[in-house]
């Protein structure tokens, strides 16, 4: 093979919106066997970049080379003819239909009747080769999604694809699946393909590429060799400024008493399978508490048990004293910003007065006598809309039509405002940009300095680390270890997120 | 760029809102008559004459305008029925057994003398006929919420009972069977139970009305109540709907129940208003086309007034167009089948229209003016 050639190169591509220029003629070419790092802000124009290379959007101007041949790509159909896979942030699999389903759809065969053995012995083959090991019958639904996106990644392996988009692969997965993924990445490139990696995250970029182009407000900053770069260099290209998480400084809460307690607490998943074991937890009022860990260890029920979504097999919760029986809907008494805000969190058709009144839309004041007093209604969300900085023209917009950040606003308005005894925030900064992570983060530190029970979900360790008063990993349904939040090291941490219980305190 | 970024989005008020989806439905109407238009003129005929016929059967005088209302009122009410359905998210489209259920509910009381005067006749009849009808409802709604069972089959199979149910009592259930008659049918509703005729000469009776009052009635529960509001929450995301407390059960089964008691109100208003008896078959396929007139409205409770007023000339018109111009009767259906395809296509396309939009302003514009704004927050 030749030294040097390209698999991927794209020039002065500049994609204009009315009023906006999301790409300002911005270049980036990636060698083959390469991991190339997209790095950038959410909003910077990385995905739309991605989408004119995946046929997506058609670039106002510019050129696509692929092999040192140019190309002309107007849909995702002949971007895979191309040899281009592209793995979506939000995933594009069929839920309801098996793994092996979603990975031959849309694959044409001469045959007329569907044959789906041989696809299964190759995709397990390839399961085997990338180590992704997938199930082919298993619904895709019923997936965690760390496996989920493995079968996009299968999908987009299995039509041979040459360079491999992956959009923000990491921020729906645990550390440990972010291990995995790198390792998955090493093994793509050995075979000679290219990977581009989008992301915000510096750790994992430093981790995995090659070289890493940065992207800013739709221009390109530059782009340097990994070896040459550290996270901070990056971090001010990415931003203009410096960043990090610190811990954040906090003084004790005077009038400390439990809030949420759980004793042996067991619960099953939908699958039958036990996902809470003998689960006992204290939460005070005036504390974080975080819960690390690899997700799917058990933290959505966790979550779902104590707001009453989930029934629970033996056990008993208690909040403030009363035994949580059914859906707790009342907002001054439970927060709760759920891990799904599009799915669980939002109705997305909704405006975002509708929005706010979800839980007590039957309540006073903002109904009375059977009518939705709309006056109230609207008022209240132009007062949530100004206190909590949500971007929007009108209370009357569609929450569809926000973006994430904004979306995640509109819930922790919701949800914290009427200042609940109790907050669970389940992976609240999930997919949102630096600067909204960062007023997630304040917001729930108001909190618990305004005396609130916190139980803060999240697999980022990092921010686990920076916000909580104590610290407990969650593996396979059982608490592995309950660390200081002061003290904590993130070796430990990463050990019980492993499994391994901790050693016994000196 | 936050100038340029605000001035992109179009505020659309209520009225704006309905005005576009007006346009739409009206857009693909038109679309499906030229295209209807074309198939007449193959048929042999000349388009123009042929819709000309069909207006005048429809508009022409006071009394084709009386039949079209008369033709209207199952479509309304059924309409109304089902679009309350879409809103929750559920197809309850049994309508036409709510309708047969009703009907035998009023004629168990109608059908004798009982020496009541109107005023309290009718509401009488009005309320077995309910009565039936929501128990008849409340079995598909109990299945959906508590057993899982599939509610289109379960209401779908359910008016198949109801039809030969009903075929039953007309010609073999001695205190109502008119028996020996030449046509299985009901005794003769008691006058004291038929509803008042509106205008000499024809057979307009208060349904009509009833079912628009209804349409607007259920257009301001739908949007200014909170059993309105938990309706659209559980329509629009079920999910959000049991986080929110909303018990999505007990929502399935109340929405099931009343859809199923208006059908049947419709039922009993079209034996007590224009047939005098329970005729066997005397709904057929009624039922169903309130399913196709609550889709054209898209479940807009002000949009079954017009799409069922519209389905309902098309009908009455349609039999003057095929005796005027002897193009086959059929093409009546035809007209509105083709016209629902194209409304529907309308709004596929209109639909993906609108998706850009979303996806310009959430990849770029607002995103980076909420970074613009978190950095300054920061």
């Amino acid at each position: 093979m030749e030294e040097n050639r390209y698999a991927l190169q794209m020039q002065d591509i500049t994609v204009e919106f009315p009023g906006v220029i999301a790409n300002d003629h911005v270049s980036i070419d990636c060698k083959k066997g390469e991991v190339l790092g997209l790095l950038g802000e959410n909003g910077a124009g990385k995905t739309t970049l991605m989408n004119v290379l995946y046929g997506l959007r058609p670039p106002t101007s510019g050129k696509i080379f692929l092999d040192g041949k140019e190309v002309q790509i107007s849909s995702p159909y002949e971007a895979i003819e191309n040899g281009i896979g592209m793995v979506h942030q939000h995933f594009k699999l069929v839920d309801t239909l098996s793994v092996i389903e979603n990975v031959v759809l849309g694959i044409k065969e001469k045959k007329q009747k569907l044959d789906l053995e041989p696809a299964k012995k190759r995709l397990k083959e390839l399961c085997e080769e990338y180590q992704l090991y997938v199930d082919p019958d298993e619904i895709v639904w019923r997936l965690p999604v760390g496996k989920q996106q493995w079968v996009e990644i299968l999908k987009a392996l299995y039509r041979d694809c040459k360079v491999l988009i992956l959009d923000e692969p990491t921020a729906v997965l645990t550390p440990s699946e972010s291990d995995h993924l790198c390792q998955a990445i090493r093994q793509i490139i050995k075979k000679g393909c290219s990977v581009i990696f989008i992301s915000h995250k510096l750790r994992e970029v430093m981790d995995i590429t090659d070289r890493i182009t940065v992207i800013r407000d739709g221009k390109m900053i530059g782009t340097i060799k990994t070896s040459d770069a550290n996270q901070l260099i990056l971090a001010e290209m990415m931003v203009g400024r410096p960043i990090s998480i610190d811990r954040k400084p906090r003084s004790l809460y005077p009038q400390s008493e439990p809030v949420l307690e759980m004793h042996n607490v067991n619960a099953v998943d939908e699958r039958g399978i036990p996902a809470l074991r003998n689960f006992s937890l204290t939460v005070n009022s005036g504390e974080i508490v975080g819960v690390a860990g690899v997700d799917g260890n058990g933290q959505r029920e966790l979550a779902e048990c104590i707001a009453g979504l989930r029934k629970i097999t033996s056990g008993s919760i208690s909040i403030k004293g009363k035994p949580v029986t059914g859906v707790i809907a009342d907002p001054s008494f439970l927060g709760f910003i759920p891990e799904d805000r599009q799915k669980t969190g939002l109705v997305l058709d909704f405006s975002i007065a509708d929005n706010m009144i979800i839980k007590d839309y039957h309540e006073k004041p903002f109904a009375q006598k059977h009518m939705l007093q709309y006056k109230t209604i609207k008022k209240h969300a132009r007062e949530m809309i100004r206190k909590y900085h949500i971007k929007t023209p009108s209370e009357d917009v569609k929450v569809r039509n926000l973006s994430g950040g904004n979306q995640q606003k509109v819930v922790i308005a919701r949800e914290l405002d009427p200042e609940p005894v109790l907050d669970i925030a389940s992976h609240p900064t999930r997919g949102l940009d630096l600067g909204a992570v960062a007023n997630v983060h304040e917001t729930l530190l108001k909190e618990r300095n305004r005396g609130a029970a916190v139980l803060f979900i999240s697999a980022e360790l990092q921010e686990i680390m920076a916000l909580s008063d104590r610290i407990i990993v969650l593996f396979n349904g059982e608490i592995m270890g309950e660390l200081d939040g002061e003290s904590a090291d993130q070796n430990v941490i990463g050990q019980m997120m492993l499994g391994q219980r901790a050693e016994v305190k000196e | 760029m936050n100038a340029s970024g605000k001035s992109k989005t179009i505020r659309l008020p209520l009225l704006g809102d309905m005005a576009v989806s007006f346009g739409r439905t009206l857009l693909g109407i038109l679309m499906g008559l030229v295209a209807s238009g074309i198939l007449i003129a193959i048929s042999g005929a000349n388009p123009f004459t042929a819709y000309g016929a069909l207006l005048r059967g429809a508009l022409g005088s006071r009394y084709a305008i009386s039949n079209v209302l008369v033709r209207a009122s199952p479509l309304l009410l059924g309409g109304i029925g089902v679009a309350l359905g879409i809103k929750s998210g559920l197809w309850n489209i049994g309508m036409e057994g709510y309708m047969y259920l009703g009907a035998i509910g009023a004629s168990v009381v109608g059908v004798f003398d009982l020496g009541l005067p109107s005023f309290i006749h009718i509401p009488l009849c009005f309320l077995f006929a309910m009565a039936f009808a929501a128990v008849w409802g409340a079995i598909p709604g109990y299945l959906k919420a508590y057993r899982g069972v599939n509610e289109v089959t379960c209401t779908i199979m359910l008016s198949y009972v109801a039809i030969y149910l009903t075929n039953w009592v007309v010609s073999a259930f001695p205190p109502i069977a008119e028996i020996g008659a030449f046509y299985p049918m009901s005794k003769k509703f008691a006058d004291s139970a038929l509803l008042p005729i509106l205008m000499r000469g024809s057979s307009l009776h208060a349904g009509p009305f009833i079912g628009v009052l209804l349409c607007l009635i259920f257009y301001f529960i739908l949007n200014y109540t909170p059993f309105g509001y938990q309706t659209k929450l559980l329509g629009s995301n079920p999910h959000a709907a049991h986080y929110a407390g909303v018990d999505a059960r007990k929502q399935m089964v109340k929405i099931m129940v009343l859809g199923a008691i208006i059908g049947g109100f419709s039922g009993a208003i079209e034996v007590m208003g224009l047939n005098r008896r329970v005729y066997m078959d005397f709904v057929t396929n009624v039922g169903y086309e309130s399913v196709a007139v609550a889709l054209l409205a898209g479940g807009n409770p002000i949009g079954v007034i017009a799409s069922a007023l519209f389905f309902a000339a098309l009908k009455a018109g349609g039999a003057t167009m095929s005796i005027e111009t002897g193009v086959s009767s059929s093409m009546n259906s035809i007209i509105i089948a083709l016209c629902m395809l194209f409304v529907i296509g309308v709004g596929v396309a209109d639909g993906r229209r609108q998706q850009k939009i979303v996806d310009n302003s959430k990849d770029d514009e607002s995103e980076s003016k909420e970074l613009e704004t978190a950095k300054g927050e920061v």
